[in-house]
């Protein structure tokens, strides 16, 4: 293959000669073969030469696992097993674009020699999570001149799962340590009286009561049968439906209906697990993609994470598929904190949750108002401007008949937008902590 | 006009201006009246009418005498043909001038990029030097002005080696080869050291960067210096970024708890990964990566003489017709033609023979199959893994689809014909229903 430097010699040779034959001058023709001929003279050679399967790219990475903004050093180590000299060779290293390439390079060009390696390494700051893929890797070789080039792609690529955003949950334990309260900052112990530990009060006795909490002294002054009562602190069962459909990718990148609900489990199975409560995730769209179950086991952080990460925007939301798949593994009585934009048909959604508080269960229902996510209005022009306020009126009409229609089955529909998404599902499991529903 | 003064000066001056005054308007007028009265009287007619009235009005009355003319000129066509050769001669003193005017401008491009390519060390400016100065000798050669050449080219290989022509052009073209040696020297040593002053500027940046925010939260006063601008942050995409998300620099930096958090987060990464990890710095800067210098102007030197030697020889035998005449055995009426002495006819070798290198390049490429490219390396259990995975989501699929089409059937049982209806007032009373 010729380079641009390569071509750029060969318009020149062109030039002279057809001047020399032009003026008649053997200087300019002379001039015009050098050029030419000194373009593809060790062309053979290089081919010969430049036989690039001699080339082996290794990259390593620190972690295959990282958080959204966190940072990862990329080693990419090139070896020469032929038994040739490289006079030139140019490795880029490719890596996903929407990541930031923070310290270093990930481009590289020297001379490599026959059988040694040469390493460069770059950092780059994993940018929204998913499953991303490091490479390939771009060999270039050049010959001395520049003249010409060889190119060959190694297709090795490493896989690296980016989990969502902690950076919500650092700011919980900032604001919590700067009101020096603790990692319990915020959490209101569910209490229920029954056979626990700490004083509740008295009522009367009835039959059937253990003899030992009679309280006699109580008793004498009251003149009838007292027992004493106690608190028993519960812990609740809390399930994330992420709605996970197309609909749910509307809005800026990194700040979708979507990307907002996943920050919004983040932040809700870390709450629920710092507080002892049993927290499972459901991510599903036309099909469960992923259900983790609630649980307490040390890396169920993770197995969340894991599940979280992978979701996808695509699809339409099936609920009662969602629903009835959750309930069947689920046995014990649950909180359900749906994260849906309810941008789908009426009757299934309805039906599910009837399946939900059917099965015992409550629910909650945290919704991303899809206009509140997209562009100001501010920025529309006249015409957008009225099309997108009627589009609105319209999904905030279909809110407020959702909203009634749930209504019936006790299940709150909560409005929420970029601002209010996470304060809002904070909001909610602390109330559903203090009402003490959903106990096991 | 002897180059004196002469008291007829003023005179002759302000007859020839108004005399150029007057053939202007003198062509406006044959353009209009010619326009408008042609149609009439036909153009021929006017054009001896107006001539008539220039020559009377014009000619006769300010006895005119135009500057060269010994005699004073009467007809308007006489002074239309003094014009005419003026003007050629003015517009071939130009052209002969634009030649010696090129000369000098591509010279002064020649040197200029030459000069260029000293220090930036780009083929562009290489290449632009060469041509430059090599066009100048195109020009020449098109304005027959003597410079080397051969009436006959040289059939004595010796002879063609010492000829002027022959030094010129291989002075030439080793000035582009030993210029394209030094892009590569250059090329192959640059990237390491640039790559470490980056990194230095990087982390220098960070640092500074780091310090700042460090003292916006002590409250102190915090103030950009040139040096932050230019060789700091410029130089760093990632701090640039989180400076236009004002980060660094103004009174709001604290309200963007995410990106001060960020260059805070990277900078102890770094601080890290440089404390525990002794090799982590030269793997970033590359260091081990440099050639030696020795062996690089080594290989150069050696490189070079061997593609000139190769260039001149082939050249040489591609130019000169009777080593290939002699080959072929052609008839003697055709070997001793004088079309054989004509440049062109190097061209009936040249294509063939140069077309040849790339041909034998091509060839030894699919032989060597180089371009075979390395797949993944997706381990056995990687590629079971996926593939478990899909089989998984079809499944899953086919389930969800038939739970779907199994509860619809349900519900047309129970349902049976729809009405007119909001679809949210008939949900609400279908589940209520149900």
């Amino acid at each position: 293959m010729i380079t641009q430097r390569g071509f750029t010699v060969l318009f020149a040779g062109i030039l002279f000669l057809t001047s020399g034959f032009s003026f008649f001058n053997f200087y300019l023709i002379l001039l015009g073969v050098y050029l030419i001929v000194g373009l593809v003279v060790t062309l053979p050679l290089f081919a010969v030469t430049a036989n690039l399967s001699g080339i082996e790219v290794d990259r390593k990475i620190d972690k295959t696992k990282v958080f959204s903004g966190d940072f990862l050093r990329v080693r990419v180590t090139i070896r020469n097993t032929s038994r040739r000299n490289f006079d030139f060779i140019e490795v880029w290293d490719q890596y996903p674009e929407t990541w930031i390439l923070a310290i270093g390079e990930n481009f590289m060009a020297s001379r490599i020699e026959a059988g040694s390696s040469i390493a460069f390494s770059y950092i780059l700051q994993a940018r929204m999570r998913g499953r991303y893929y490091l490479g390939p890797t771009e060999v270039i070789m050049r010959d001395r001149l520049g003249l010409h080039y060889y190119k060959r792609t190694v297709k090795a690529r490493t896989e690296i799962l980016v989990y969502p955003t902690w950076k919500d949950v650092r700011r919980l334990e900032t604001i919590g340590k700067q009101r020096q309260l603790g990692l319990m900052f915020g959490s209101h112990k569910t209490k229920v009286v029954g056979m626990g530990t700490e004083f509740a009060g008295f009522r009367e006795y009835v039959p059937g009561d253990p003899f030992k909490l009679i309280d006699w002294k109580t008793t004498a002054k009251r003149g009838e049968m007292m027992v004493k009562q106690y608190e028993e602190e519960k812990n609740v069962q809390f399930i994330c439906m992420v709605d996970s459909s197309g609909s749910m990718g509307n809005g800026y990148p990194e700040n979708t209906k979507l990307e907002y609900g996943i920050r919004a489990a983040v932040l809700l199975t870390y709450m629920g697990l710092e507080r002892k409560d049993l927290v499972g995730v459901c991510v599903f769209s036309d099909v469960v993609h992923n259900y983790v179950p609630p649980n307490t086991k040390p890396d169920h952080m993770y197995e969340v994470l894991d599940a979280l990460a992978m979701a996808e925007p695509m699809g339409w939301s099936d609920y009662e598929t969602a629903v009835s798949h959750v309930t069947s593994q689920t046995r014990k009585r649950s909180l359900f904190f749906f994260l849906t934009d309810l941008e789908e048909s009426p009757g299934p959604l309805l039906n599910a949750m009837k399946a939900v508080v059917a099965n015992g269960h409550r629910a909650v229902v945290i919704s991303p108002f899809g206009p509140w996510f997209e562009a100001p209005v501010g920025q529309f022009g006249p015409v957008e401007r009225v099309l997108s306020e009627a589009v609105s009126e319209e999904l905030w009409e279909r809110r407020v008949k959702i909203s009634r229609a749930l209504s019936r089955f006790g299940i709150e529909v909560v409005n929420v937008g970029p601002e209010d998404f996470l304060p809002a599902i904070i909001h909610q499991y602390n109330a559903a902590k203090q009402r003490g529903v959903a106990l096991h | 006009m002897s180059g004196r003064w002469d008291w007829g000066i003023p005179y002759e001056y302000i007859v020839t201006v108004f005399r150029l005054l007057s053939l202007i308007m003198f062509f406006l007028a044959i353009m209009i009246v010619n326009g408008v009265a042609s149609p009439l009287l036909g153009g021929q007619v006017l054009n001896n009418l107006v001539g008539g009235l220039y020559n009377t009005l014009i000619l006769r009355f300010w006895y005119m005498q135009p500057y060269g003319v010994s005699g004073p000129m009467m007809n308007v066509n006489e002074v239309f043909t003094s014009f005419m050769n003026d003007f050629i001669g003015i517009l071939m003193t130009l052209w002969n001038q634009t030649f010696t005017f090129l000369y000098f401008l591509c010279a002064a491009v020649g040197i200029a990029l030459f000069l260029q390519s000293l220090v930036r060390m780009d083929h562009k400016f290489v290449i632009g030097a060469f041509i430059s100065i090599q066009l100048i000798l195109v020009i020449a050669a098109f304005r027959d002005v003597a410079i080397p050449n051969y009436e006959v080219f040289p059939t004595d290989f010796y002879e063609f080696l010492v000829s002027k022509a022959q030094i010129l052009a291989l002075v030439s073209f080793a000035y582009l080869e030993s210029s394209y040696q030094m892009i590569y020297s250059h090329s192959v040593g640059k990237p390491i050291e640039e790559r470490e002053e980056t990194l230095k500027k990087q982390l220098l940046a960070l640092r500074m960067a780091t310090r700042k925010q460090d003292r916006m939260e002590r409250g102190e006063k915090v103030s950009t210096t040139a040096m932050s601008r230019s060789s700091g942050a410029t130089a760093f995409s990632f701090l640039r970024e989180a400076i236009e998300r004002k980060v660094v620099g103004t009174k709001d930096a604290l309200e963007n708890m995410d990106a001060v958090a960020d260059v805070r987060r990277l900078q102890h990464f770094v601080d890290e990964l440089l404390r525990n990890d002794p090799a982590a710095k030269d793997e970033l800067t590359a260091k081990a990566a440099a050639p030696s210098e020795s062996y690089v102007i080594r290989s150069a030197v050696t490189g070079s003489a061997i593609r000139l030697m190769a260039v001149v020889g082939v050249s040489f035998l591609l130019m000169n017709p009777w080593v290939f005449v002699a080959l072929l055995n052609l008839p003697t009426g055709i070997a001793n033609s004088v079309e054989l002495l004509q440049p062109e006819f190097m061209l009936l070798f040249l294509v063939p023979v140069v077309a040849l290198f790339p041909f034998a390049a091509m060839l030894i490429g699919s032989i060597v199959k180089r371009e075979v490219e390395i797949e993944g390396n997706l381990t056995k259990e990687q590629k079971q893994e996926l593939k478990r995975e899909k089989r998984e989501m079809k499944q899953k699929k086919k389930k969800a689809e038939k739970a779907r089409r199994e509860r619809t059937h349900v519900r047309r049982k129970r349902r049976g014909e729809s009405e007119e209806k909001d679809e949210w007032d008939r949900a609400i009373e279908d589940v209520a229903r149900e």
